[in-house]
């Protein structure tokens, strides 16, 4: 622990705890306030771009899709712009966001010699490596040079591998509140004893994953405190979002928050279902932006979401779509400098059916990674140009 | 001449063939040596209780609970545990979501148990097409609704990367081929039983053939011509990489998260010629099966956790030491969740990933939560099979207990 972090702590733990006079809990938030923070959201099962960002001025659009193209007249128009491209409508939302320039909306993101299956995509959009050699995360990579052990966080059951670096992995937490630890005193006693005697192979891994544990339950528990200013949509992803707003709020100190929301595996009954997910996935976005506006760290938090691939352009018989390849990643936040970064996608120039790709995810990655002052050459293993965002 | 099973030895043959076990039984393999031990392991599955349920059709969260129970109750109490255990693998394999799943009803899932009891042990070509031509997975893989107009890829494509040859053996057009070829394969309702709304949650759907979806031109797979799904089905059984690839992860299951590849390459060789039980007697009855590096080298599931703990405390229904009351069954529910492994749900289509990932914070904090509620019942606390090193209940907070 270096000395900021120890005089961040000590102060928290006057604040929160033993309600600290209000200049003290200042002066404890006002330590992390240059600190930025990255927030990384993963829409697995492959969201369907062209469902989300519409080419409603294109009639081929339409002739490909005669059931599930997004209708043209309920399309929210981007303007100018927008270049012919308009939003779901459950992305109403993020229109405020559009308007004042800090969404940043980036269509048909891939890399090269696609992959449509679910698992390997998604574990080379979490290496970073699409030669799939490397098997550590690109941000556990990052993650192994810190010292700090909740320098990330995923906030669900178990870390993905893009937070599994060679040395340690992000500390999972699925909700603040549940996190407490509930226990016969002979029982904690007992463990406490058996944490403290050190063994070998499995049996040492699971010794080791109980003390991280401990390390986690001191850590929340400081935090649980802060009581959110914005309301959430009432389902998993709507209070993964909210626990991170808390975390930021109570100076949990990570730089990195990694989240999940599934469900966009769309094979059959598309419509019903992507709308759904699109409108918990605007909701909660907005309102978390609207957290940290009441916090004051708007300006200071980036959040990114991806999916690992974009699907099929012509609809399949089931009123679905099958695994595509480039898809839609969005990037927003009060310092992202928003826009269309890329073109309306080409349907007429499709690979097996699918949108080629058009930006590598990893220039993306390099402007997240500069946003929190990492060193992407080393963390990419490459030098990417970022994407200009910030 | 029978060969000689240790009392040390059994305890971990036990725990790992069926996830359950108490003193007296693990006595009483030693007692009958290693090949006789293995035998009255591999017995064939005794049969599970048939699901009835008063819930409608749109109870569906309501059914799901039903048949958690009864199937958890089932592994408790069966003669056939090993069998259970085996359920859970092909289970975790051969995946089906509840709740991803539309058109389905608890019985279709409970169903389709009873096909991995009774295609468990076999050959898995044999496995394969029954699982191929099952209510659920075809409604679960949307092929149920695949047409030659616009062929739905998503069954073609996870049959072969993930319950067959795996990765790197097909390309797309194999996948696109034979999603062609499988057009047409879907289900209905038994004639004369009402359906949609008005369907009897009791009356399981059944696997129909429907001509005027399929595609019946020719088809490239994998360099052969053909026409039918059963053809696709009969290249992929005829294929080595299918038994490198299962052969593999019933390894990892059974001996070591890691297996070596040597042994992979000889299970590949037994599991083709003798199906699944020769691969288990065949492992079972192997020294290296015994050896330290591979005992308590595999993290519990959140279900075998659940069941080897009420059965060490010799309960036949899991409780979470509650009182047996009509929140139960919620309740186990809502604690699997937090555990990261729901029966009949699992998280998508690859299953559960396992290993130390069952261990991370969160879901490690509800599995060391759950032992508060055995406080009280020490005295029937038997955990010599459960876990290595234990002493008494306090042992239930070792890093041992985690471990199969």
């Amino acid at each position: 622990m270096d000395r900021r972090d120890f005089i961040k702590k000590s102060l928290l733990t006057l604040a929160l705890g033993q309600a600290a006079p209000s200049l003290l809990s200042r002066s404890a938030l006002a330590a992390q306030s240059k600190d930025k923070i990255l927030v990384v959201v993963n829409l697995f099962g492959g969201n369907d771009q062209l469902n989300s960002l519409v080419p409603f001025k294109n009639d081929l659009y339409y002739r490909l899709r005669p059931n599930i193209a997004i209708k043209r007249e309920s399309v929210l128009d981007l303007g100018q712009s927008g270049q012919n491209l308009g939003l779901h409508p459950e992305l109403r939302p993020l229109m405020s966001m559009w308007d004042q320039g800090n969404l940043a909306l980036i269509p048909q993101v891939g890399y090269p010699n696609p992959n449509r299956s679910h698992f390997i995509s998604t574990s080379i959009w979490h290496t970073a490596d699409p030669t799939r050699k490397e098997e550590t995360g690109w941000l556990g990579r990052w993650g192994d040079l810190q010292d700090d052990p909740f320098c990330d966080t995923f906030i669900g059951g178990a870390s993905p591998q893009a937070v599994t670096g060679d040395k340690r992995a992000a500390p999972a937490i699925s909700g603040v509140d549940s996190f407490t630890i509930r226990m016969p005193k002979p029982f904690e006693e007992a463990m406490e004893r058996e944490m403290a005697q050190v063994r070998q192979g499995p049996a040492e891994e699971v010794r080791k994953a109980m003390l991280s544990l401990r390390g986690a339950l001191d850590k929340i528990g400081r935090i649980r405190a802060y009581t959110n200013k914005a309301q959430y949509p009432d389902n998993s992803f709507g209070k993964a979002m909210a626990d991170v707003a808390r975390m930021i709020a109570g100076g949990l100190g990570s730089s990195v928050y990694y989240t999940t929301l599934g469900g966009w595996d769309t094979h059959a009954a598309q419509p019903t279902r992507q709308q759904e997910l699109l409108g918990y996935l605007a909701q909660t976005l907005s309102a978390f932006r609207q957290d940290m506006k009441a916090l004051g760290r708007d300006q200071d938090v980036l959040i990114m979401v991806f999916s690992e691939f974009g699907r099929q352009v012509a609809e399949n018989a089931s009123f679905g779509t099958d695994h595509g390849q480039g898809g839609l990643m969005l990037v927003l936040g009060g310092g992202v400098k928003g826009g269309l970064y890329g073109g309306e996608p080409d349907l007429e120039d499709l690979e097996l059916n699918a949108l080629k790709y058009k930006t590598d995810f990893r220039n993306v990655y390099a402007a997240s990674l500069r946003w929190i002052q990492a060193d992407a050459q080393k963390v990419l293993g490459a030098n990417f140009q970022p994407l200009g965002l910030i | 001449m029978a060969r000689p099973l240790s009392y040390q030895d059994a305890t971990h043959l036990l725990r790992r063939a069926a996830a359950r076990g108490r003193k007296e039984e693990a006595q009483k393999l030693a007692d009958l040596g290693l090949e006789a031990a293995v035998d009255s392991l591999l017995q064939d599955p005794a049969p599970a209780p048939p699901y009835r349920t008063a819930a409608t059709t749109n109870e569906k969260g309501l059914q799901h609970r039903e048949i958690t129970q009864l199937w958890l109750s089932h592994w408790l109490t069966t003669p056939t545990p090993a069998a259970e255990r085996l359920v859970l693998f092909w289970h975790g394999h051969l995946t089906s979501e509840f709740r991803e799943t539309q058109g389905t009803q608890a019985i279709d899932f409970w169903n389709q148990f009873a096909t991995f009891r009774q295609f468990g042990y076999g050959p898995y070509g044999e496995l394969l097409g029954a699982i191929a031509k099952n209510p659920v997975m075809l409604l679960y893989l949307n092929n149920a609704e695949s047409k030659k107009e616009h062929p739905n890829e998503n069954w073609a494509r996870e049959l072969m990367e993930l319950y067959t040859v795996g990765p790197g053996n097909y390309t797309e057009q194999d996948i696109r081929e034979s999603a062609r070829a499988f057009t047409g394969w879907t289900v209905r309702m038994p004639q004369g039983a009402p359906r949609g709304k008005d369907r009897d949650p009791n009356v399981g759907l059944e696997y129909v053939f429907n001509p005027r979806w399929h595609d019946p031109g020719d088809k490239t797979f994998m360099g052969r011509r053909i026409k039918t799904g059963d053809e696709v089905l009969e290249i992929l059984i005829a294929h080595p990489e299918t038994y490198r690839f299962v052969g593999r992860k019933l390894l990892a299951f059974y001996l070591n998260p890691n297996p070596p590849q040597p042994l992979v390459e000889e299970a590949a060789k037994v599991f083709r010629n003798g199906g699944t039980r020769e691969l288990l007697r065949w492992l079972f009855t192997r020294d290296e099966f015994y050896a330290p590096e591979h005992r308590a080298s595999i993290v519990k599931s959140p279900i075998e956790y659940l069941v080897g703990l009420h059965y060490a405390a010799g309960e036949g229904k899991v409780t979470l030491g509650q009182k047996d009351d009509d929140k139960v069954a919620a309740r186990v529910v809502n604690a699997f969740a937090a555990m990261g492994q729901i029966p009949f749900d699992p998280p998508n289509v690859k299953g559960w990933d396992g290993g130390m990932s069952w261990l991370a914070e969160s879901p490690l904090l509800v599995r060391l939560n759950l032992i508060s509620t055995f406080a009280g019942r020490e005295k029937k606390l038997d955990l010599e099979v459960f876990m290595d090193g234990a002493d008494g209940p306090l042992s239930l907070v070792k890093p041992e207990a985690q471990l199969l």
